[in-house]
Order: C-alpha cells, then structure tokens, then sequence
C-alpha cells in the first residue's frame, strides 16, 4: 500500500519521464523528484499548478489527489479512472438504499458512533471526569434509542443529538481557550470549530481514497442523502471513525499544548483559520493516528487504522452481497 | 460468459474466488507473490515478438513451433495450470491451430521437474467442455460459495475480504 504525499507550498507540480517533479515558487535550486511507485494519494494544500498531462499520468497510476485552499478549505478530489467495478454489487448497492437495508446500515453506523465517542472519553472519565457518567451511559443507550426507529429522519435525530450532547462534554476536559459554545460549520467561527472542520474533510477525504480502492459505488449512501454530495458514502463510512482519529488527535493537540492559539492560528480571522503551521502539525498528528496499527481480532494479523477504513468498506460488500450483518470499526472489541 | 484462463485456474483451488472474479469483484492485490510474477512474465518475454498473444479472451505468454508456453512461478497448484492450458489449447484448436502445451515452472517445489507438458487428447477435451459448463453455472448462481478455510488463505487478495 503507497504513502500519502502533501504538498504545502506555491508552486508547480509536473510529469517528468515516469516521475512527478515538483518546484517550490521563486526558488531556483533544482525541483524535487518524487518516486510515483510509493504514491498513493496526493494533497495539494496550496495553490499547485498542474497541467492535463500529469492528470493522465495519475489517473493511470490511480493516485486520487485532493485539493485544498490556501484557507484550509476542501476544494475537490481529482478522482481517477474506476479500475475495481462490478455490476452486481452496483445493483445490490441502489437496491438496498431503497430496501429495510438501508435502515439497518445507518443504525449500526449511528450506533458505531457511540461506541467510539464513549471509548475516546471513557479515557477522561478513568482520569477523574466523573461528571462524563452522563454521556457514557447515554451512548450505551443509543443502541435501544434507535431498535424502534425505522424512518431515516428519526434515525438522523438520534444522531444528532449524539453530537450534540458529545460536543457538550467537551467543557469538562478541554483547556479553557478552546471550550466550545456550539458547533458552527462554514466558515467556523472559532478555534475548535476550525479544527473540527479542518480534521473532518481530512478524513472524508482519505475515506475517498480507501473507498476509491474497493468496487463500492461512492455516490450511493444510507445515512447520508445520496444527493448530498458526489462521494456521501465516503460521509456514512468516516463517521464512526471521527471520534477516533479526528478528536482524538485533536484533544491530544490541544490538550498537550502542541497546538496553541496565539501561534497556529489566523489572528486577522479572529483566529477562526488554522495557520500554514498549523495545519502541519494537525497532519502530523493525524497521520501518525491513521498509521497507528492493532492486532485485527477476526483476520489475526496487524492492521492500521486507515486500512480499517478499505476494510469497512469490505464489511459493507460482505452485508450487500453476502447478507453477513454490517458493523462498523470500534475502536476496542 | 467467456472462460478466462484464470477462472479456470482459480476454480481448481477455491470456487469462491472464481465466482467473486468472475463477477468482477477482482479485489486490490498487495501480494508481494502476484508482482514478482508479473515482473518473471516481463523478463521471459523482453524483447521477444511471440511474447503474450491476446486471443478471444485469454491470454497467452509465448507460442513456438510445436508448443503453448505458460510461465509460472511456483508449482503450488500444478493442476489448476494444466487445466488452464488446456483451455488455451482447446480456444487454439477451435481456431485451427494444433498445439501441445508446455508449462515451465521458475520455482518448483512439489513437482521435480521444472518444465511439464500437457495435450489435448480427447478424452480431456469432454471433462474440460463439462468444466467450461461447471464454471459458467457456478458465476451466474446467486449463492456465493463459502470461504475454504485453507492455510493458503492467508496469502490470498481475498483474504481480508473472506475472513472481515
């Protein structure tokens, strides 16, 4: 399995011969080569000049690029060629939209949710948060929350709430700078919002590239509206990792003062915008996450968390064209 | 549905995996195995103009004079090859080219010889035509067939798949 390459900097990014080459703007000294055979997905975090040469080379390799502003913002993925298609699965997958299948993959993924926040705080609760009681008793109850439900509306409330009250918990183990008020997306107004927003188009994005290396059709979606975007199964299958890899990398950040609001954010933006240097240290930290690797308890063999994004994937094959129940990674079995 | 030469391999040693490739559930392959292979295909056939023939649907890695040649790089599963060429010599002689087939193995293991020759004789010809049948039924079935449960599992692209 290939790395991830970013790109940070201005400047131009091109084929040469059967390697990318990339040159810095304004400097002279001579452009970096990088080895495509170790490549598997690119970040453009900056405004990178590419030509329709090097989009056929990728394509050809199956590198998905993504794209981002300069202000941190998702812009786009640059979406290679299908090489993995199959017409039964394709059937099977838009037929269980419209069937009780549909019901049974948003709750497990809603469910998966709670497990995973209820994990990633039972941490604080251990060190002396007793007053998260509340909230790891209510992610245990979402499982009986949703056995009723059987309208997708009902089931996106649960969900809702969830959140809701998870972001909630926030005010009793976070430092004071980043307590939250309330979750606003675009544009975020404050510091956590930002990383938030920051962190989960990080990882919809790379859940775009493990689903772009499965047959799963990316436009077809349970929880998620399959109108809302062009890749929303990449929505239904990145949620029950946030709580894992996005706040947990993210309360470890602040928490451990490796992020700091004076220095990593945009202070003409009301400090609202993750800075350049910011923005790398979030990476850092998320790619070491997703590169962490556990004992898989059903394969018996060592597995990173990125892989356990191809392999949810996998699970959900397995439930459409197998009938094996769909249950989505948690993060301790 | 068209028979590949690897459909017919694959079906000898796991009907699961046949029927997933068949219907083109072809998952990603990281196998350190499939790309020496490949790069020993590369090798043998460097420079030469016989090298891999795209017949109907198969594909052939060399053609002499008198033989069908299939490179592989163990001997693991010897009979699942000698039915895969089999195939290729039965697609040839539909075609009016008589051929014997000839499989050289890089790595042999459980065989002691490194090149095997095969041929088409009659009696072969009808159990690989109730073959060709077996498998187009087995891939338009609904039912998947059950993991196999083997220890060369592990080393398989489907691994994670069968066994999440």
């Amino acid at each position: 399995m290939g790395k991830t390459k970013y790109i940070f900097s201005v400047g131009e990014l091109k084929r040469q011969d059967n390697s990318l080459c990339y040159r810095k703007e304004g400097t002279y000294a001579s452009p970096n080569h990088i080895p495509i055979e170790q490549i598997r997905e690119l970040y453009l975090m900056n405004e990178v000049s590419i030509n329709t040469k090097l989009l056929d080379y990728l394509s050809r390799m199956g590198i998905v690029v993504h794209f981002f502003n300069y202000y941190g913002h998702y812009s786009g993925t640059f979406y290679p060629k299908e090489y993995l298609i199959s017409g039964k699965l394709k059937i099977n997958q838009a037929i269980a939209y419209t069937d009780p299948r549909r019901y049974q993959i948003a709750k497990a993924i809603v469910n998966g949710i709670a497990i995973n926040m209820r994990e990633v705080l039972y941490h604080y609760y251990r060190h002396d948060k007793k007053m998260l009681k509340d909230f790891l008793d209510y992610c245990q109850s979402v499982e009986s929350l949703l056995e009723k439900q059987n309208h997708i509306k009902h089931i996106l409330r649960v969900e809702g709430s969830l959140w809701a009250r998870f972001y909630e918990t926030f005010k009793h183990f976070l430092k004071e700078d980043f307590i939250m008020s309330k979750r606003v997306k675009r544009p975020p107004d404050n510091p956590i919002n930002a990383l938030i927003s920051f962190g989960n188009s990080m990882l919809y994005t790379k859940t775009i590239t493990m689903i772009y290396h499965t047959h799963l059709d990316q436009s077809i979606s349970y929880l998620h509206e399959p109108s809302e975007s062009r890749f929303s199964l990449s929505l239904d299958l990145s949620e029950v990792f946030k709580p894992i890899i996005v706040y947990k990398t993210i309360f470890e950040l602040v928490n451990n003062k490796k992020i700091l609001l004076a220095k990593h954010f945009d202070k003409k933006l009301n400090y609202c915008l993750l800075n350049e240097q910011g923005k790398q240290i979030f990476i850092k930290a998320f790619e070491e996450r997703l590169a962490k690797t556990f004992k898989h308890p059903v394969l018996n063999r060592n597995v990173s968390l990125e892989t356990a994004i191809k392999l949810d994937g996998y699970k959900l094959i397995k439930y459409l064209m197998e009938d094996k129940p769909f249950e989505p990674f948690q993060l301790k079995v | 549905m068209n028979i590949t030469g690897t459909l017919m391999n694959y079906y000898f040693h796991c009907q699961r995996q046949c029927y997933l490739f068949g219907n083109r559930l072809n998952l990603e392959t990281n196998s350190e195995d499939v790309k020496i292979g490949k790069v020993l295909h590369e090798l043998r056939s460097d420079g030469k103009d016989n090298a891999e023939i795209s017949i109907d649907n198969i594909k052939i890695d060399k053609l002499t004079e008198d033989y069908l040649v299939e490179i592989k790089k163990s001997d693991a599963d010897i009979t699942a090859v000698k039915w895969q060429v089999l195939l290729y010599l039965y697609i040839l002689k539909e075609k009016g080219i008589h051929k014997k087939g000839k499989i050289e193995v890089i790595e042999k293991k459980k065989t002691d010889k490194k090149i095997i020759y095969v041929e088409l004789d009659e009696k072969k010809e009808k159990e690989l035509i109730d073959l060709i049948d077996e498998i187009d039924t087995l891939i338009n079935q609904d039912i998947i067939p059950p993991v196999i449960h083997q220890p060369t599992c592990k080393k398989c692209a489907y691994y994670e798949y069968c066994y999440i």
